[in-house]
């Protein structure tokens, strides 16, 4: 076998040495002489009508511009997969943190007091919390003249209601998983500022080519008269894959010819990023007397909260993985993504894959502890292979050495009871 | 408005700064040394961990005036003309590095245990460490280093002791 150059091979991480002597730099980290500070002015309310008004916090000392929907130059939305983010909100916010007005100012300090001069007055809506009420015909619409219901995932193999039928026993269960902040350790900063000609962007990203297409579409740019700088990232686990700041930042930019920088508190940034989908997710497993899993069926409700972010995929993804690694013949699976009043909801390490082992893992311990089967040995017998096909039928062609790992791990925890 | 005398790195500084500074903002803002980060801004995080007078504390609980003629060693503090730190470079070396933004905090507190103990049990580093939060590496490879820093200063020492002897 050729001698590989990388793999196999220890290396050093490349800004390991940057990091480990202070001299990488995070967007909080640097300063442009002469530059404003911002300030978002947020939404406190979960669903509500307002107007707002700028005219005291104009006369603040210190205070360069104060920015609301009206401003924006181009198009006021922004979002990964649908426009529903309003850069600034006009005229209706849908969740608490919802960003209204961005004040700059010449100081850090100043831009604070003027954002909390500015005075949004709110005709509140009844609120969404609960997405199986927000699917309700009758519910009120969190993005006016649309559905609630975001995106329905459908996956049919089989046929499981003469499978349920046919099986000795049947395990139906309702799993629950929460809200999840990645809490990346870097608080979102940017910095904005205008270099020949061309609107540069300073701000730790995933997604800097996508954030470039962003702004210059809110902005009314070409996307060659904006440059997104991403520097040192300190985290961000999906976190930072939706526009945060960065439009703000290039608007006042563009709008005074300062450069502006921002920085959010970790309790800001808890409000601005999003969070990883709860999910409700009621299963229904069926297997012989024998331990041959023959049925999963599956209905699972995703929480986006007030955005849609990557609500599909990730619904979609745990659509797809609810039957688990398992050889299943009938599979129903319904999964379906809900607008609510919440925090939004997107990427998060395992984009929808991650919630549902809850639920498909505790199925199968159920089962086999009703067969009186050892859990590795029901998992052992239903477990993937190479050539096995998934539900929604990928034949998986190489590498799934799930046998390899169950015999593992037997062997690591032998001596425990794993039903207990 | 405060006459702070403060030694950073080994080099005495006179300011006058506000008496509300807190020690974070005056090591960042005023001196430049933004290696200090700011995770939370209320003692949680650890981001922002400096040493003060051999202590490993949070410059964000820490007001400037309270550090009046004390010394304070931030992570710009650690490299010599011989290099890195023994605990930056055992963080190196074993990849206990993601993101970075808690390492200089990491890398402080792990240095003032060492300081004060060279040759720490596990549960005596788990301790050190723990007001450090990291969100990347799951602490597996930051204990390893400490370890490995530990064994470094260690044979150094030895070695010191072996010169001597000669």
């Amino acid at each position: 076998m050729s001698e590989f150059k990388t793999v196999g091979k220890r290396h050093r991480r490349k800004d390991g040495f940057d990091k480990l002597t202070g001299r990488a730099l995070y967007p909080q980290d640097m300063q442009i002489e002469g530059m404003a500070y911002g300030a978002t002015v947020r939404s406190e309310k979960p669903h509500a009508y307002f107007t707002c008004d700028t005219s005291v916090a104009e006369k603040m000392p210190g205070v360069v511009i104060i920015l609301t929907a009206k401003d924006v130059t181009a198009m006021n939305h922004h979002g990964v997969l649908f426009k529903d983010h309003e850069v600034l909100c006009e005229k209706k916010v849908r969740r608490v943190g919802d960003p209204i007005a961005f004040v700059v100012a010449d100081t850090e300090k100043q831009a604070e007091a003027a954002a909390k001069a500015v005075i949004i007055n709110y005709d509140e809506l009844p609120a969404l919390f609960d997405p199986v009420e927000a699917m309700k015909d009758d519910a009120i619409q969190v993005h006016d003249g649309q559905s609630n219901i975001l995106y329905h995932y459908k996956c049919r193999r089989g046929d499981v209601d003469k499978a349920f039928e046919e099986a000795d026993v049947v395990v139906e269960n309702t799993y629950y998983s929460p809200f999840v902040d990645h809490v990346f350790l870097q608080l979102e900063s940017g910095l904005s500022y205008m270099e020949e000609g061309r609107l540069v962007l300073v701000a730790s990203s995933q997604y800097p080519h996508f954030d470039r297409l962003e702004i210059a579409e809110a902005l009314g740019l070409e996307e060659d008269e904006v440059v997104i700088r991403n520097p040192a990232v300190g985290g961000a686990f999906g976190g930072r894959e939706d526009i945060t700041m960065q439009i703000h930042l290039g608007l006042a930019t563009l709008l005074t010819g300062r450069a502006v920088k921002v920085t959010y508190s970790r309790e800001e940034s808890f409000y601005a990023h999003s969070k990883r989908h709860p999910m409700s997710m009621w299963v229904k497993t069926g297997a012989t007397k024998e331990g041959k899993l023959i049925a999963t069926e599956a209905y699972i409700v995703g929480d986006t909260g007030a955005y849609a972010s990557w609500a599909i995929n990730v619904l979609r993804k745990a659509g797809v993985h609810v039957p688990g690694p398992y050889e299943i013949e009938n599979v129903k699976v319904d999964s379906i993504a809900v607008y609510t009043n919440n925090p939004f909801c997107g990427a998060m390490r395992g984009f929808g894959a991650t919630q549902v082992p809850i639920a498909y893992e505790q199925q199968i311990d159920m089962v086999a502890r009703e067969l009186g089967m050892d859990p590795f040995e029901i998992r052992y017998k239903n477990c993937m292979k190479k050539g096995s096909m998934t539900p929604n039928g990928q034949v998986l062609v190489e590498s799934v050495p799930l046998k390899e790992c169950i015999e593992a791990l037997q062997g690591m925890m032998e001596g425990a009871d794993a039903n207990d | 408005m405060f006459d702070l005398k403060i030694n950073v790195n080994n080099e005495w500084i006179e300011r006058q700064i506000p008496d509300g500074l807190r020690l974070l903002d005056f090591l960042r803002n005023d001196l430049g040394l933004t290696g200090t980060k700011e995770g939370c801004g209320e003692g949680e995080c650890g981001a922002c961990t400096i040493i003060l007078e051999g202590r490993a504390v949070d410059s964000c609980l820490v007001l400037a005036v309270q550090c009046h003629e004390k010394h304070v060693t931030t992570i710009e503090g650690l490299e010599t003309e011989d290099g890195l730190d023994p605990v930056q470079q055992a963080f190196l070396d074993n990849g206990a590095v993601q993101c970075g933004y808690c390492i200089p905090g990491m890398v402080l507190s792990s240095k003032a245990l060492l300081d004060a103990n060279p040759t720490p049990s596990e549960d005596e580093i788990k301790d050190a460490v723990s007001g450090n939060l990291c969100r990347c590496t799951g602490y597996d490879k930051i204990l390893t280093s400490v370890k490995h820093a530990s064994e470094i200063i260690t044979s150094k020492t030895n070695d010191d002791d072996l010169k001597a002897g000669e």
